[in-house]
């Protein structure tokens, strides 16, 4: 067998995984709630053509940076902590996003609050998803520094200190809930499930741009990911700062979940599945891994949606993206740990 | 040693504490590796071998004392640098890596990678060469978690030569090899001090010892207590004591090298 580089490999995963991408976004926008012809939509006959591209165009694309997003931090954090389990969503980032909408929710019933989010949406921000994404952060800075133990993060430790601030978060959630009016609580309650709304394109695009970052920074990181898998002193011999890789990995996928929770809430286990399901294919190089991660997040998440919105027709409702990724990702995980040894 | 031949290595009063108020792991050791020498670190458990290995390639650095490699200061190399000097290979080898021999041994080279980490050509020819000089080029394709204990050794072994760093720090690099593994090591070892590289190894087998090294050193509670020829070294008044067990010590019928048993009465 001889041995293609490591270049050559993620290439040969692009190839592979491009084709399924493409067709995950026909099937993404050729489904939903309502009949459409995409052939007419791209004559611009009416009304196809605005459902197609001012609704499924731009929830397709979100589905897809939202995946790829939580797909590639997910595998970075199971890298940098060594643990196979880890997901963007066990170290408390679900908990603290989760506690930074429900104040601001809870706190647009007061005066001062709703001034202040009158105030931010003003200038276009989006006051709760704003605050979800502190929540997430402060969550992770939380994490770093209590799961550290002599200087350094301790995977263990910093895994501890996530659950624990997750049970914790959702105390407070629960106590604050019981402030709210009922539509709030509902409200609080969607955007915790995980659901994929219909955002302008430019915020999308926006978006795209702010992810490109820490994605490159996690996969200028691969190579280190590879050799923190010797142990920090294996890879510490091989010339690899290893305290710094792991903070840099730890916030540049902070901030990937940061921007994708800030759009869609809390979708569990992409980020837990897709790595999973890759690292079964492509080997264990991070350098293949991530971007075909990437890939394989974005079909999974529009897949997924694809799915939710037909079974609006069964239901008459539409269940959140979230629900729908977790029902087909728990029982997936369980297959695939299953079929590890 | 001329001021022409700078030594690989030169550890010089170094100490380590693990923990403050703990005793000092290494107290006041020197030692040095010149290009062409393969130095031999014995001493009983807790003598503070391992620890005065991990600050000699910088995984530690010393409280008090410094460590040059090829006269450069450790603290004031790069780390990149410095792995480019040294390579180590610790005592015990994570198991459950789901990557192929032949990958680890690419690990090996990233010292020598940009920022991308990709490998060339030259990376893969330099990877399987180590891996053809720690008989591991059988296992190349197959993952290291499937393998046995010392077929993992030595692909950890062809990882630290792909390193191409004129100085091996080995703890234990023997602990689970087969005698004719135990000898290849020793020959690769021998063959690349011959083209000017060094090591340092970390033996708890004194016959081993004996036969490997140029010079060994004899460390007790953080210190160094002998220092020499395998043959100054290695002898009952110096072992005995050092170990606390009583030791013999008889030349080798067939090279005359010192052997070394511990006296078991029964």
């Amino acid at each position: 067998m001889t041995h293609r580089s490591a270049t050559a490999r993620a290439a040969r995963a692009v190839v592979i995984l491009l084709p399924l991408v493409l067709l995950s976004v026909f099937v993404g926008l050729a489904t939903g709630a309502g009949d459409l012809s995409l052939a007419a939509a791209l004559r611009g006959q009416e009304p196809d053509a605005t459902v197609l591209f001012r609704l499924r165009v731009p929830r397709v694309l979100l589905a897809a940076e939202v995946g790829a997003a939580l797909s590639v931090a997910g595998v970075a954090l199971q890298a940098l902590l060594r643990n196979p389990l880890a997901d963007p969503f066990v170290f408390g980032l679900s908990g603290g996003a989760a506690v930074g909408t429900a104040i601001v929710v809870a706190a647009s019933g007061t005066a001062v609050g709703a001034a202040a989010m009158s105030a931010a949406s003003f200038v276009g921000l989006l006051p709760a998803q704003l605050a979800a994404v502190a929540g997430a952060l402060t969550a992770a800075l939380l994490v770093f520094a209590l799961g550290r133990a002599r200087g350094q993060l301790d995977p263990t430790r910093a895994l501890l200190v996530g659950v624990v601030f997750n049970s914790f978060a959702s105390a407070i959630v629960l106590s604050l809930e019981a402030v709210l009016q009922p539509d709030q609580t509902q409200a609080v309650l969607l955007w915790l499930s995980g659901t994929l709304g219909y955002e302008a394109m430019p915020l999308l695009a926006g978006a795209g741009v702010a992810l490109l970052v820490p994605a490159l920074v996690l996969i200028a990181l691969a190579g280190r990911f590879n050799l923190l898998a010797l142990g920090d002193e294996g890879a510490a011999a091989l010339g690899v700062d290893v305290s710094r890789t792991r903070l840099l990995a730890f916030f540049a996928a902070s901030a990937a979940v940061g921007i994708a929770v800030a759009f869609t809430g809390l979708v569990g286990f992409v980020g837990l599945v897709v790595p999973h399901a890759v690292r079964l294919v492509v080997g264990p190089d991070h350098r293949v891994v991530l971007p075909a991660s990437a890939l394989g997040g974005a079909a999974f998440l529009i897949l997924a949606d694809a799915l939710a919105r037909v079974l609006f027709r069964g239901l008459g409702a539409e269940p959140p993206v979230g629900a729908v990724t977790a029902i087909i990702g728990a029982p997936v995980f369980v297959l695939l740990l299953r079929s590890r040894k | 040693m001329s001021a022409a031949a700078v030594a690989l290595l030169d550890a010089r009063a170094v100490h380590y504490r693990h923990a403050s108020g703990a005793a000092e792991a290494v107290a006041g050791a020197s030692l040095q590796v010149a290009a062409g020498e393969v130095v031999g670190v014995m001493g009983p458990n807790a003598a503070g071998k391992s620890t005065l290995a991990r600050v000699c390639c910088g995984l530690l650095t010393a409280q008090r004392g410094e460590v040059l490699l090829r006269g450069d200061p450790l603290g004031r190399l790069s780390r990149r640098e410095r792995a480019r000097r040294v390579a180590f290979l610790p005592q015990q080898q994570p198991q459950d890596l789901a990557f192929t021999a032949r990958e680890v041994a690419l690990m090996g080279r990233a010292p020598h990678l940009g920022l991308w980490a990709l490998e060339g050509p030259g990376d893969l020819e330099r990877a399987a060469a180590a891996l053809r000089e720690a008989d591991a080029e059988g296992l190349a394709d197959r993952p290291v978690s499937q393998l046995s204990g010392g077929e993992r050794q030595r692909v950890f072994l062809a990882r630290a030569f792909a390193q191409d760093a004129a100085l091996l720090i080995l703890d234990e690099p023997t602990s689970g090899l087969d005698l004719a593994h135990q000898v290849l090591l020793v020959n690769a070892l021998r063959r690349r001090a011959r083209g000017g590289g060094g090591a340092l190894l970390v033996l708890h087998d004194l016959a081993l010892a004996g036969a490997a090294c140029d010079r060994l050193v004899l460390l007790l509670g953080g210190k160094v207590i002998a220092e020499g020829a395998p043959a100054e070294v290695l002898r009952p008044e110096v072992l005995s004591p050092a170990y606390g067990t009583e030791v013999d010590v008889v030349a080798d019928p067939a090279t005359g090298q010192p052997l070394v048993a511990p006296r078991i009465a029964r």
